[in-house]
């Protein structure tokens, strides 16, 4: 197998083949035609006359389109072929594959051309955990078409494959025998569905997964249209005008429909192996997007408020008013061998679901959303006094009821050693750990709001801002690290301290549950060489016993989480040291060529001088995408305040002259200009 | 999959033994939704359901009976007739009741193939909001201390 992947998507379908388009999975092998978290193609493999082929190009056409320039023979370094072998392959429900042979002699030439497909139809978790497979297989041929099949007990899975050229189609593939006349070409027309099969009726014809059959065409210009759709980023700094296309067409590709809302999209969290409906990456990718579109944001309300939990479910931690954490549609999920239909275990994404009902109400002025969520909205702010307080103490913590397979943290860093105390001990369950607090907050004064102007109940406004003004007094008491000057990271099981200074406190500030006198000590730390590496703010500070530059959660660079510490900087009125953050992601932005990663290593920016990259399998990833949008926010410090926007810029002086046009919301459209003054070299430590 | 069938036939041979008032958790469920006759989750929202409940093994299998529910911003109300309906769900009558009575989550049985559906998948993502949680789920969990913790990542 080749080292270069190539994938194409359109929602939660997708392919990866190698250079040569082909497809040679093994169980764990991360290659196929994936659809619903399942695996539709392990197999799919070009010969000519016998012979594999080589690659002599590939074009990432689209997001969802790719080409493949192919020769026959193969392990040669001079290609002397007589033939061309062209594929392109569009993603749809399932994939669409032209095939076309160009013979280039003066005779015409007898071809053998087959493909050879199977499929494992492996669950995603399958792939994942190399597990081991539990149905039976068969594969037939029906009316020209070969249809690949799994079954396990009532589960059915289908993979149907035809042509518009007539194939010979045995268990194993197609094979077409031609003539190519000479100078002359061949083509055919290649058919993938994924379908849900019965087990009850023999099958004529693909009932597909997706409902209704896709037309592949129409992608090109909703991707244009979605781009035309887009406000204008005009910047002396001509890198900024890259990353804004990259995060729009990247944005573009994470956009997914749920089955219920097939004509409404909301962000995924990540390529190829999240695209699916994530309660956290979704709300904070809409969050970030909001300046330049309310699409994904409204879609994510919608989306998140009819899976809101209901019910008491171990398994599933899931709860009354409990925002979902993931959804998958694999056959482990199926079985309820894993909690994914949906799992709730996330402690955050509630709080955060009501933080952006307010902001996109803010930004668009959809009172009518707001008035048809009001229950939702209601069940949440219910969920975190009734259920989220799991201590009894006041503040919202977490602790899994599945043990077995439900996730052990259930904030954003979500690895297992990613909070921890100074000297390295993991504490106990249930974790209450500080952004928490600070998104419950948020969201009980921003619910206040939409009570007081929307819902127009002033006493539940009276008795959130209540609350809220009880939740900061107390957790500014609890959480304050005295002699360190910055607040913990967590409570423990006993309510004591967890005392590792992490950039969770960066979340306290975009919260505003930080006290105005501690503001400047938290912000020093911040800004601090222990974390602010040159390039952005460390996950966790260097000094600390886990603290690993290449640590997941444990001295990495996340851009979503600066971008939101940029957020929370402006909001405290620290402009230089917003800018300093802006400067430094977005430099880095622009060593990736305009995808940021997931996350990069800590090191100082003085020692390895480029951003180094940590190794993870998802790109783009939905919130990294979204940072630079967020920062752009920022940096000109946008903020809709009734029908105006206030701009208020405090950009790096590199970025010069900076121009955000057509801007939407309840203003219909505005233009923010800005230009760069602020010296942020010296902070970024080049 | 023949054994489980078999199960399933046996269990409702039984549960028609009982008497009417116990032994039937589908005409239990749907008599609890028109019991407040207003649920908070469905406000704002309107769509009809139908339920095809099959006596055979399979979603398919009849002869079936029939409940329609009507949802109207909130207020419930529930027939035993057959009336247009948004969206119909056809299950085999010992998979439904494992739904109605928490025991099989609706989503995972979809997936599965236990359940058949037609129509608008946005009515019966709001409709099963309205379904059980599973019934030894207590919500409850015991803390964990931080030796316990460190216990666990301790290499063995």
């Amino acid at each position: 197998m080749s080292d270069t992947l190539v994938q194409i998507l359109e929602g939660n379908t997708f392919v990866v083949s190698d250079a040569k388009g082909d497809i040679e999975a093994s169980s764990t092998d991360p290659t196929g035609l994936f659809s619903f978290d399942t695996r539709f193609l392990s197999r799919w493999v070009l010969t000519v006359n016998g012979q594999r082929l080589t690659a002599l190009s590939t074009d990432d056409l689209q997001y969802f389109q790719a080409r493949f320039f192919l020769v026959p023979g193969s392990g040669t370094v001079y290609v002397d072929s007589k033939l061309s072998v062209i594929r392109q392959r569009e993603v749809a429900d399932g994939f669409h594959e032209q095939l076309r042979v160009l013979n280039h002699e003066n005779d015409p030439v007898d071809l053998d051309i087959r493909i050879e497909a199977a499929s494992d139809f492996a669950d995603l978790f399958e792939v994942k955990d190399a597990l081991k497979k539990k149905g039976q297989y068969r594969n037939e041929v029906t009316g020209g078409s070969l249809v690949l099949r799994y079954q396990r007990e009532t589960y059915v899975r289908e993979t149907w494959i035809s042509s518009s050229d007539k194939a010979s189609a045995d268990e194993k593939g197609l094979t077409f025998h031609v003539t190519v006349p000479p100078h002359g070409e061949w083509a055919t027309d290649l058919d993938v569905v994924v379908a849900m099969g019965s087990p009850q009726r023999p099958a004529d014809k693909p009932v597909s997964v997706h409902g209704q059959r896709r037309v592949h065409r129409d992608m090109t210009r909703g991707l244009q249209k979605w781009l035309q759709r887009a406000p204008t980023v005009d910047c002396d700094w001509e890198p900024l005008e890259h990353i804004y296309r990259r995060c729009m067409t990247d944005l573009a590709a994470l956009r997914f429909s749920a089955l219920t809302m097939p004509d409404h999209a909301l962000p995924a969290a990540g390529l190829p192996w999240f695209m699916t409906i994530f309660g956290r990456d979704s709300i904070f990718t809409s969050l970030q997007a909001l300046p330049f579109t309310s699409e994904l944001a409204e879609t994510t309300l919608r989306a998140l408020a009819e899976r809101q939990g209901t019910r008491i479910d171990d398994f599933r931690d899931e709860d009354p008013g409990r925002i979902l954490h993931e959804m998958r549609y694999g056959e482990m999920t199926a079985f309820e061998e894993r909690p994914h239909s949906p799992y709730y275990g996330n402690a955050d994404a509630t709080m955060l679901w009501l933080v952006l009902l307010d902001e996109y109400e803010r930004w668009t002025g959809d009172n009518k959303l707001v008035r048809d969520l009001e229950h939702a909205a209601r069940a949440a702010l219910a969920w975190i006094d009734e259920y989220a307080d799991r201590q009894g103490n006041g503040y919202v913590s977490y602790q899994r009821r599945n043990a077995k397979t439900g996730l052990e943290n259930q904030c954003w860093k979500d690895s297992w050693d990613s909070i921890s105390y100074r000297n390295g001990d993991l504490p106990g369950f249930p974790r209450a750990t500080c952004e928490l607090q600070g998104y419950a907050y948020d969201a009980k004064m921003r619910a206040a709001r939409l009570a007081r102007q929307i819902w127009k109940d002033p006493a539940f406004a009276d008795q959130l801002e209540k609350e809220a003004a009880d939740l900061k007094r107390r957790f500014n008491r609890d959480f304050w690290i005295k002699d360190g000057e910055y607040f913990a990271v967590a409570l423990d099981a006993d309510g004591r301290q967890v005392d590792s200074l992490t950039s969770n406190i960066g979340h306290l500030l975009w919260s505003g549950i930080v006290d105005s006198s501690k503001a400047r000590a938290v912000v020093r730390h911040l800004m601090s060489p222990q974390m602010f590496s040159g390039w952005g703010v460390r996950t966790l500070a260097e000094g600390e016993a886990r603290y690993n530059p290449i640590g997941y959660h444990v001295g990495t660079v996340w851009p979503f989480d600066n971008s939101f510490i940029a957020w929370g900087l402006r909001r405290y009125g620290y402009k230089a040291e917003a800018a300093a953050i802006v400067a430094g992601i977005l430099e880095a932005a622009e060593v990736f060529d305009g995808r940021l990663p997931e996350a990069f290593g800590g090191y100082a920016r003085a020692l390895t001088r480029y951003p180094v990259q940590y190794p993870t399998a998802c790109s783009p990833q939905a919130w990294s995408t979204g940072a630079p949008l967020l920062l752009l926010r920022a940096g000109l410090g946008l903020e809709p305040n009734g029908d105006h926007l206030i701009v208020d810029p405090a950009l790096p002086k590199r970025i010069g002259n900076l121009e955000l046009l057509d801007l939407p919301g309840r203003w219909k459209r505005i233009d923010a200009f800005g230009r760069g003054r602020i010296d942020t070299d010296r902070m970024v430590r080049r | 999959m023949a054994d489980t069938c078999s199960d399933h036939n046996l269990a409702v041979s039984n549960v028609k033994n009982r008497s009417a008032a116990t032994a039937d958790p589908i005409s239990d469920y749907f008599a609890s939704l028109t019991e407040p006759g207003h649920i908070a989750t469905f406000e704002r929202e309107a769509a009809t359901l139908q339920f095809d409940v099959a006596d055979g093994p399979t979603p398919d299998s009849g002869p079936s009976e029939h409940w329609h529910v009507t949802i109207n911003d909130g207020d419930v109300s529930v027939t035993r007739q057959v009336l247009p309906a948004d969206a119909i769900v056809h299950g085999a009558r010992a998979d439904v009741e494992r739904i109605v009575t928490g025991r099989l989550n609706a989503q995972a049985a979809l997936l599965r193939g236990l359940l058949r559906t037609e129509g608008s998948m946005a009515a019966l993502m709001m409709f099963q909001r309205a379904l059980p949680g599973p019934p030894g789920s207590t919500g409850t969990v015991e803390p964990l201390t931080s030796e316990a913790v460190m216990a666990q990542r301790r290499p063995k």
